[in-house]
């Protein structure tokens, strides 16, 4: 009798334990699909990565999202290297200029995407500015012994190898922007300048878009140097000659004395002024007590047009 | 330029007759334009026994867009609704001369059991805006297509910006690519974020339609439910949710006058074609334009020296009107339905600039700049206001303008109009809002 009554809780018990064992199976393989899920939205979210590799991610280190999105971004440089060169073929002329003026110096860049949907997009507008900053703190520690005027034009390759900090390149920086965007992206050209304390340069950048950042970004740019000017209005000054390049686009500089010689004016000085019809250019800085000394002028794909 | 678009009318209606590869782009302008002025003959070429609606597709530029148009092309050429169309025909997309502007566009067309359609895929943002501008295939709605395997891109939101710019009411969500993605709450949650982008960006999130598939998989003829049955379910939501565009036919009848002749013993009869809406003999109307206005009676109505009960939209028409003389209306006036439209001096326009190669100005405008403006008949004075954060338009460029008039006219939201200055046409634009005019707006017209 005792021994049936042993028997019978020894059995119950052993049900009670295998069954405990399943629904504790039960429980730990509902948490870990849950988890799965919604660390995958948390890992994208954070990280913008596309989902097929925030899922590699979490299976890689077993839903440790610290340790996926580390791997991640390490990720994100080769993967964008591997994106670059497979889209390296494609026609990118959409893009922006950037540009920024600085204490007695500027810097102008062209950036170039496939779509005017990425110029539109802040990463893309992100990596304009870097590129901006970056080659302008380049030229900087180049021209630090020189005092004079200083001009350089920059193109594609010398670019891709300026250094951008924490020991990557700038095509570094370009390579990560593909591959979180998906389009072939190329540093066309960038120009610098630097000049004496007693010159100015003003800047127009046209077809901008309302980014918050310090470089200004559109589709087309403009610096120009100049000497003179009314005390405080340099600026304004500056502003004006630059809109005109943007919008008559001189290809020379041209005399003080030169004759218009009508609508196809090519030289800046004896074309009609634009902010002043009446005027030729030369005779509104004629008026201003001012004299421009060099200028330059980017169209965002204008280089691609030509090759 | 009526002779003009009746040669084009009728060049794609035998176009269409023959059974030949016809290109899409040709019917597509033909469409509209010949409701306009050859509806006589259009009833007899066309067999327009199904609705026409036009969409297009925006999205990633690797996420399949133009896969995706190939394949609704082989699916319904299975049914006889399109000419199947390669991936290669359909992404060399032809730099199209529309009215005069370079717009890069592919267009393709295809019927469902219910709706004709013609489907447009243009490479940016500006080429859109250039399209919604011009008219050339205005959208009723749009295909938004996300590779389930990426999810939405960074940019997805330039791209829901523009729709929402462009005036897109409707959005149907395509995930493509969805055969490599072998998990499927992964489209779960890719569908998720997509609903929450749409709230984001003021379009029903909740209830707009999306479909799972892999348009590769119906062009290689793979995994049915994923392939071609999917395409098919994205041409039945796209039938029931894009809704009709409002006929011209239905809409309060609109006639810009051309022409004004005075008949011994009947009366005076103004000339001109119809713009929208139907006409019928004894209807009130109202004429208005050039600080004129004023309401009669249509007593008669001719066309081709025939009279008529009713006359249509695209009816090129004479109306014997009672009452009138000839000094009363001229050119560029219009003969509405009373209280229908009003005239306006200041209003709000998207513009597009035509750049120097498509025979617009080479140089710049700034403000206060004044050119000519011409709309339906009429042509008037202009004067230009920038957006107060651009201080100068490049040709090329499409922006937002403000126009004050020098005298009001028959202007109202969505009509379009082009602006000439001496003999060059500078742009072309579309009206977006009426505005009020205020004593600034008085200036010198010289």
């Amino acid at each position: 009798m005792s021994l049936a009554f042993l028997f019978r809780t020894l059995s119950r018990d052993a049900v009670k334990v295998s069954l405990c064992q399943h629904v504790q199976s039960l429980h730990m393989c509902c948490p870990l699909l849950a988890a799965d899920k919604t660390l995958l939205i948390k890992l994208r979210k954070n990280t913008g990565y596309t989902f097929i590799n925030c899922k590699n991610a979490l299976e890689k280190f077993d839903n440790d999202l610290a340790q996926a999105e580390t791997w991640l971004h390490e990720q994100a440089q080769k993967e964008g290297w591997s994106k670059a060169s497979k889209l390296e073929g494609r026609r990118a002329k959409e893009g922006l200029i950037g540009l920024f003026v600085g204490d007695k110096a500027a810097v102008m860049v062209e950036v170039n995407c496939e779509t005017d949907f990425v110029a539109r997009n802040e990463k893309f507008q992100q990596l304009v500015k870097d590129v901006a900053l970056v080659t302008l703190a380049h030229q900087q520690n180049k021209r630090q012994s020189q005092g004079g005027y200083v001009k350089s034009v920059l193109a594609s390759e010398e670019l891709g190898k300026l250094s951008a900090g924490e020991g990557a390149v700038l095509a570094d920086h370009v390579a990560l922007t593909i591959g979180r965007l998906g389009e072939n992206m190329s540093v066309r050209r960038a120009v610098t300048v630097g000049v004496p304390a007693d010159w100015h340069i003003g800047s127009y950048v046209h077809g901008g878009l309302s980014s918050q950042s310090e470089v200004a970004m559109g589709r087309y740019g403009a610096l120009v140097i100049f000497q003179g000017g009314k005390e405080g209005e340099q600026d304004i000054l500056g502003r004006k000659l630059g809109q005109h390049i943007v919008g008559e686009a001189p290809v020379s500089l041209g005399n003080m004395d030169d004759l218009p010689c009508g609508e196809s004016e090519t030289r800046l000085l004896p074309q009609t002024f634009l902010g002043d019809p009446s005027r030729t250019v030369a005779q509104f800085l004629r008026g201003q007590q001012a004299r421009v000394l060099d200028f330059v002028r980017f169209q965002c794909g204008e280089t691609s047009e030509e090759e | 330029m009526a002779a003009l678009v009746g040669l084009r009318a009728c060049f794609s209606a035998l176009q269409l007759s023959s059974p030949c590869f016809l290109h899409s782009s040709f019917k597509l302008c033909a469409l509209p334009l010949s409701r306009r002025s050859f509806a006589a003959e259009a009833k007899k070429t066309y067999s327009r026994e199904k609705p026409h609606v036009n969409i297009g597709t925006i999205g990633h530029v690797d996420h399949g867009k133009t896969t995706l148009t190939a394949a609704i092309t082989k699916v319904l050429a299975d049914s006889g609704g399109a000419n199947y169309k390669k991936y290669e025909d359909i992404d060399n997309a032809p730099e199209e001369k529309a009215r005069g502007i370079t717009i890069n566009a592919s267009h393709v067309e295809y019927t469902t059991a219910n709706r004709h359609y013609a489907h447009t895929d243009c490479p940016g943002h500006a080429d859109y805006v250039k399209n919604m501008i011009t008219g050339t295939a205005q959208m009723d709605g749009c295909i938004l297509v996300v590779a389930g395997t990426d999810g939405q891109m960074p940019q997805t939101r330039e791209h829901l910006l523009l729709a929402r710019q462009i005036g897109v009411e409707h959005v149907v969500v395509f995930i493509n690519k969805a055969d490599a993605v072998d998990d499927k709450e992964m489209l779960d949650l890719v569908e998720i974020e997509i609903r929450e982008l749409l709230t984001e960006f003021g379009y029903d999130g909740e209830n707009t339609p999306v479909v799972i598939g892999s348009a590769l998989c119906a062009l290689e003829n793979k995994q049915p439910d994923l392939g071609a049955n999917a395409v098919m379910q994205l041409l039945e939501i796209v039938d029931s949710y894009i809704p009709l565009p409002k006929r011209e036919l239905e809409k309060p009848f609109l006639l810009p006058i051309e022409g004004v002749f005075s008949i011994p013993g009947r009366g005076t009869v103004v000339t001109g074609t119809m713009e929208r809406g139907v006409i019928k003999k004894g209807d009130d109307c109202e004429f208005l334009g050039h600080n004129r206005s004023f309401k009669t009676v249509v007593t008669g109505i001719e066309m081709f020296h025939k009279s008529l009960d009713r006359a249509e939209a695209g009816d090129n028409m004479g109306a014997l009107v009672r009452g009138l003389k000839r000094e009363d209306v001229r050119r560029g006036m219009v003969m509405c339905k009373p209280g229908s439209i009003m005239p306006h001096q200041k209003v709000k326009a998207q513009v597009y600039v035509l750049s120097k190669e498509e025979g617009g100005r080479h140089k710049p405008f700034v403000n206060n700049f004044m050119p000519v403006m011409f709309s339906l008949t009429w042509d008037m004075a202009c004067r230009i206001t920038l957006p107060s954060d651009k201080e100068m338009v490049m040709p090329g460029e499409d922006t937002s303008l403000t126009l004050t008039l020098r005298q009001p006219m028959v202007l109202e939201k969505g009509q379009r109009f082009t602006l000439r200055d001496g003999n060059k046409t500078i742009g072309t634009g579309l009206v977006t809002e009426i505005m009020t005019v205020t004593e600034d707006d008085q200036c010198n017209w010289g």
